[in-house]
């Protein structure tokens, strides 16, 4: 296990793509992993104390990272426990084990994933499991659980796994999703403008589109691109 | 001063075949021994390493709107990176690149000349500000004429003397180095939501026909002589059974003769070249052309080779990128300009187990190898066929059936009966090829200085890690491949741009553009281009086209 | 002079006639660009007059000094100075982003999600029988649009405004609406439901609702019939369209209106960019390095992401430590959060006139007025590229001038 504390409040923001894999390195070796600092190219150690308690891969990100972007990047194993709010881009690409994240998260909250599971206790912004600009898939695989609200731009282009939020959602829920499920408790925005497939449920309030169709328990859509799609209330 | 020992020179423009040599360079080009003074030489020992003139791209899409809007349009193409920043330019680009990229990559495979195959006339600043930003690199643009309501207007008056002015005035204004026609008539078309289907088919308000057009502007690029001969997309560009097009069009041009050059060149021909009525039956026409073309004595092509992965589809012909959009269902960019024609960009994959991917594959293959190599030039039209970088792919496959052997096994069995490709047992030589990539476009070009290596030329030169006496490219082919892919050395203008692969100095190149503004009497079309401009333009006739001084190093032919 | 070219907004009119310090022939918006205001006198670090040797010095050694320095703006110059903008950032490691950032970005985004099937201002004038402006309001913000391309303009196909249909969509009766045939008041934020309506419409599918984004079915079905019968049809769309609710997905779902009606005939669709050189700003970093906004340059390569690397995110997140502001004035219109940090942060200004960012600027270096003191290349709305001219003589550096000694003072400090 790795405890990672911030020695500073950073000028610019940090980008550290970090993995439960780091904390099976030595301690000399995770002290020279190399972070970007705004331009300049530094170690590790420099910006962060650092504790190593044994070989299990489990990163405890302990204060505020709220300006540390790319954490977990593509991790396949392990587990990493934020304690306080994590910056953009967390859990990108990752295909297997767990992020926790005790308070908010920032935009990009595992863009792309294919595994694992990430759980926000807080909130979460923007842009939540999609796609990359010009990628023509968001998340294919594993879960996303947000306890509070999350923002506008959730799930687009996702084509497997699942995204929960206990709150509310912003606008644009499932665009051009294909497969997978996304449930809001709360209210949110419109909801599944292009969508091919799979099911959005809601709990609350939300914008149904003139492109869905009314089924027996919920909607269809989006009939604009033949779209097969389920707008469900629960 | 350069003086290149020992090389084993191949310069097909001399007649001069696998020949140990030296070569003398001094102020930017190649002189004779006596005009250097060795002791002040550096030397490059080329021993047993293959010298001969840099590459010569006459058809890519190098600059101005059309790959500018794909770069934007892409970001996922732009994520891959090619170089960090620091003593060169930061290069990003996977199959699209930045424009200091594109000068970097061409210059990394030996290629030191380009030509951007179709600049809307409109847009020729823009195309000038992008050529201006690729280094190293010599280049040129052609603007499109093919769909130029002026076009239609004279060939419609059965007017030559105005046509002729037209084209003069229009490459001196925009800066252009040739002419460029685009799915003549076909583009019009698009403006009311359709196509021409056939040579005959007539242009809305006009009345002109795609056979009236080529035939009147072939005529007239004839007239004023200008270096490169005019360069066609043929109508019906991806649409089974075009191949029959193709010819009717190259056989309008029958009977036309240059003394330096052909009187056309068509492009990108593998996207014409197919059989078939559907996308179901579609096979290969390539023998059926290729039969044509080297019967004929009057025509060039180009392969528009497509290679296996990304590629970006960006033509002037508009309204077949709108039909590639239906039938794959990306995305979709078009641009309907003045009334000067459009364009039209669509991101594609091709796949090797796609049956119709691979049968276009296979057709590029067979133009190069059924086509005599004073008729056939190497290029991937790219980014349409996918990247210029696979160049030293092409020219390996060329070489070695074995190789071709081999990769076929890995595309859709589709091409073993919709292709002759399987049957073809022709190798080219190196030497051949060395003709394909630059003394034949250079030739097309009307490049005098470009593509071979005697007293006079340009002193853009590429050495290579093989020696042509000694290599088999027929079983050596991944030996080919490679060392293509790694010069020894790029010199241009007698400057190491770059050495082992790698770039080692950034210089920049100049732009040629034609003037003809001599042989023709601007009068004549005075009182038209008035006309029109105030009529159908959107912007003031005197504030259309380019000063020569806007351009970085502009490079004037003249032409008398 | 004639044949003077704009230099106010998007349509770049190149039809001025400058005389005697005056301009003729442009609009009210136009002429004030060519009529005498304020200046900066001299450059300044930190309210001191200096040379422009030393300014420019100074601020060089800010941008190397910074970790994450922010050049922003570019809008109001011309590409020669955006492209030494972009080589400077690329040399600096620092942010490039521009003022379609908040602007006209979301149709960029939406290029890359659909593309964009568009049109030059001559098309339209020449052949479109049906012209939509979408939250836009070309009276009051291309006040020559309306004559010179779009609504009255004559050309081949269209020889009188009677052989055209306009059709206004806002969420408030504008001066544009005033000369619609047509006018839709749509309800705010529901561009894009109505877009998805008209989209089914088009496609032949039927709407359950009977009203969308409040406006009734009917109303929505006679809209998608005028589409499907134009012989050419255009979409300009503005900032009610970019810069509300749904932002790029509202243009992303109208271009996939757009590819629906090519299916059946031709339609066009375009954003109403505004400063006039909004789109050079966008093209030039795009040829040079990829991307048109949002350009990080940090890890030595361009990346792109424009919820972390557009100037107002990049304020708002402290993300930056040093910022170049090149013609605009972000203290005034940016959100207080943003501006607070600019506050902070060293700041560079390079403008010919005094604004609010001029007060929180640490050095000021005055330029000349482009397309008045200093010529260059500038893109029109549609790409159409035009060349300013250089009118009057100065005394003022150019931005060229000033950005090229800018790079090599860089240069000699990174090598």
């Amino acid at each position: 296990m790795l405890i990672l504390k911030p020695k500073k409040d950073f000028e610019v923001s940090v980008e550290a793509e970090i993995t439960p894999d780091l904390a099976e390195k030595s301690e000399e070796e995770i002290k020279n992993f190399e972070v970007w600092y705004g331009k300049y190219k530094v170690k590790l150690g420099e910006l962060f104390e650092i504790k190593k308690e044994g070989d299990e891969k489990k990163l405890i990100l302990d204060g505020d990272f709220s300006r540390v972007k790319w954490i977990g990047r593509g991790m396949t194993e392990g587990e990493i426990v934020v304690k306080g709010n994590v910056g953009a881009h967390c859990g990108a690409f990752m295909s297997g084990g767990k992020i926790v994240v005790e308070g908010n998260a920032d935009d990009w909250l595992g863009a792309e994933m294919s595994g694992g599971e990430i759980v926000v206790k807080g909130n979460a912004r923007n842009l939540v499991g999609c796609a990359y600009y010009g990628d023509l898939e968001g998340m294919k695989g594993g879960k996303i659980l947000i306890e509070g609200n999350a923002g506008n731009y959730i799930g687009e282009k996702m084509v497997g796994g699942e995204i929960e939020i206990k709150g509310n959602a912003g606008d644009f829920i499932g665009t051009e999703m294909k497969n997978g499920t996304i449930i809001v408790h709360g209210d949110c925005g419109f909801v599944g403008g292009d969508m091919k497939g799979g099911t959005i449920k809601i709990g609350g309030k939300f914008d149904l589109l003139p492109s869905f169709k009314k089924a027996e328990d919920g909607w269809i859509g989006d009939v604009n691109v033949g779209g097969e799609g389920k707008i469900v209330k629960i | 001063m350069l003086w290149i020992k020992n090389g084993i020179v191949i310069d097909p423009k001399n007649g001069i075949e696998g020949e140990k040599m030296d070569i003398f360079v001094k102020e930017g080009k190649i002189v004779e021994e006596s005009e250097v003074k060795k002791e002040e030489c550096k030397v490059i020992d080329a021993s047993n390493k293959l010298v001969v003139a840099g590459g010569v791209e006459m058809h890519s899409h190098i600059a101005g709107s059309k790959i500018n809007t794909g770069r934007s349009m892409r970001p996922e193409e732009m994520r891959v990176v090619r170089n960090v920043a620091g003593k060169f330019r930061a290069v990003v680009g996977r199959v699209l690149l930045t424009a200091p990229g594109i000068g970097y990559e061409y210059a990394k495979m030996g290629y030191t000349t380009a030509v951007e195959a179709a600049s809307p006339p409109i847009g020729s600043p823009h195309t000038h500000e992008e050529l201006d930003a690729i280094p190293i690199l010599d280049k040129a643009a052609l603007p499109v004429f093919g769909n130029w309501h002026f076009v239609f207007k004279f060939v419609s008056e059965k007017d030559q003397e105005k046509l002729q002015a037209f084209i003069a005035w229009a490459i001196e204004r925009t800066k252009g180095y040739g002419v460029k026609i685009v799915n003549p008539g076909g583009v019009e078309k698009w403006m009311y939501g359709s196509n021409v289907r056939t040579l005959d088919d007539e242009v809305p308000i006009y009345g002109v026909t795609p056979r009236e057009i080529i035939t009147e502007v072939v005529k007239a690029n004839e007239a004023l002589n200008l270096p490169h001969c005019v360069h066609i997309h043929c109508n019906n560009l991806g649409v089974p059974g075009n191949y029959e097009t193709t010819i009717e069009t190259m056989k309008l041009v029958s009977g036309m003769k240059n003394e330096n050059r052909p009187v056309l060149h068509v492009t990108h021909v593998q996207f014409n070249a197919y059989a078939g009525s559907s996308w179901r039956d579609v096979s290969s026409g390539a023998e059926e052309i290729a039969k044509y073309v080297n019967k004929a004595d009057n025509i060039t092509i180009d392969m528009g080779q497509p290679i296996f992965g990304h590629a970006t589809a960006m033509t002037g012909d508009a309204p077949f990128q709108f039909t590639l959009h239906k039938l794959i269902g990306a995305r979709w960019s078009n641009k309907d300009t003045e009334i000067e024609g459009g364009a039209g960009i669509v991101p594609i994959v091709y796949l090797p187990k796609n049956p119709v991917h691979a049968l276009q594959w296979a057709i590029g293959l067979e133009l190069g190898l059924l086509i005599d190599s004073d008729k056939v030039v190497i290029s991937t039209d790219w980014p349409n066929g996918g990247p210029f970088t696979e160049y030293p792919y092409i020219m390996a496959m060329l070489m070695s059936k074995r190789m071709r052997e081999k990769e076929l096994e890995r595309v859709s069995p589709y091409v073993q009966k919709a292709s002759s490709l399987p049957a073809i047992d022709t190798e080219k030589t190196l030497y051949e090829v060395i003709k394909m990539s630059r003394s034949l476009p250079a030739k097309i070009l009307g490049m005098e200085n470009k593509g071979h290596l005697g007293v006079g030329a340009d002193a853009d030169i590429a050495i290579y890690n093989i020696n042509p006496n000694e290599v088999d490219p027929s079983a050596e082919y991944d030996l080919v491949n490679k060392a293509f892919r790694k010069p020894a050395y790029t010199i241009k203008d007698g400057e190491i741009v770059v050495k082992d692969g790698e770039l080692v100095a950034e210089t920049w190149g100049r732009t040629f553009w034609v003037d003809a503004t001599k042989k023709v009497s601007m009068e004549a079309i005075e009182a038209d281009l008035d006309e029109y401009f105030q009529n159908y333009y959107t912007v003031e006739r005197i504030n259309f086209g380019v000063d020569e001084r806007w351009v970085k190093k502009p490079a004037r032919l003249e032409v008398s | 002079m004639e044949n003077v070219v704009c230099t106010f907004c998007g349509s770049v009119c190149d039809d001025g006639v400058f005389e005697d310090g005056d301009v003729r022939k442009l609009c009210a918006l136009g002429k004030s660009k060519f009529s005498k205001k304020e200046r900066i006198k001299a450059p300044m670090i930190d309210g001191k007059e200096v040379s422009y040797e030393e300014a420019i010095e100074k601020a060089a050694e800010i941008l190397v000094e910074a970790k994450r320095p922010l050049l922003y703006g570019w809008a109001s110059t011309v590409n020669e100075a955006i492209r030494l903008g972009v080589l400077i950032a690329e040399k600096v490691g620092g942010i490039y982003d521009q003022c379609a950032s908040v602007c006209h970005a979301p149709g960029t985004l939406a290029l890359i999600e659909e593309g964009v099937p568009g049109g030059t201002l001559g098309s339209v004038k020449n052949r479109a029988d049906v012209v939509i402006f979408w939250g836009a309001n070309p009276v009051e913000a291309h006040p020559r649009h309306p004559t010179r391309y779009s609504v009255m303009a004559k050309g081949l196909l269209i020889k009188d405004r009677k052989n055209r249909k306009v059709v206004v969509i806002d969420v408030r009766e504008t001066k544009t609406a005033k000369l619609a045939d047509i006018f839709v008041q749509i309800k705010p934020g529901y561009d894009y439901a109505i877009i998805s309506a008209l989209r089914a419409i088009v496609k032949g599918e039927k709407i359950e609702a009977d009203e969308v984004g409040g406006v009734p079915v009917e109303k929505l079905y006679e809209l998608a019939e005028l589409m499907m019968n134009a012989k050419y049809g255009v979409i300009f769309y503005g900032l009610g369209v970019t810069q509300s609710r749904g932002r790029d997905r509202n243009v992303e779902n109208a271009i996939k209106l757009v590819q629906q009606l090519n299916r059946k005939t031709r339609w066009v669709i375009w954003p109403m960019r505004g400063h006039y050189n909004v789109v050079g700003a966008g093209e030039v970093p795009a040829w040079e390095v990829g991307y048109q906004f949002a350009i990080d340059f940090s890890r030595g390569y361009p990346r792109f992401s424009p919820a972390e690397f557009t100037a107002v995110e990049a304020l708002v997140r402290r993300d930056c430590d040093a910022a170049l502001i090149i013609a605009s004035d972000p203290a005034a219109h940016f959100p207080r959060k943003a501006v607070e940090h600019l506050k902070k942060i060293p700041v560079i200004q390079i403008d010919p006139h005094p604004n609010l960012t001029t007060l929180l600027s640490n050095v000021v270096i005055p330029s000349a007025i482009a397309g008045l003191e200093a010529e260059g290349s500038v893109y029109r709305m549609d790409g159409i590229v035009l060349r300013v001219k250089k009118l009057v003589e100065t005394e003022y550096w150019s931005d060229v001038q000033i950005l090229e000694k800018m790079y090599e003072e860089v240069v000699k400090k990174v090598g």
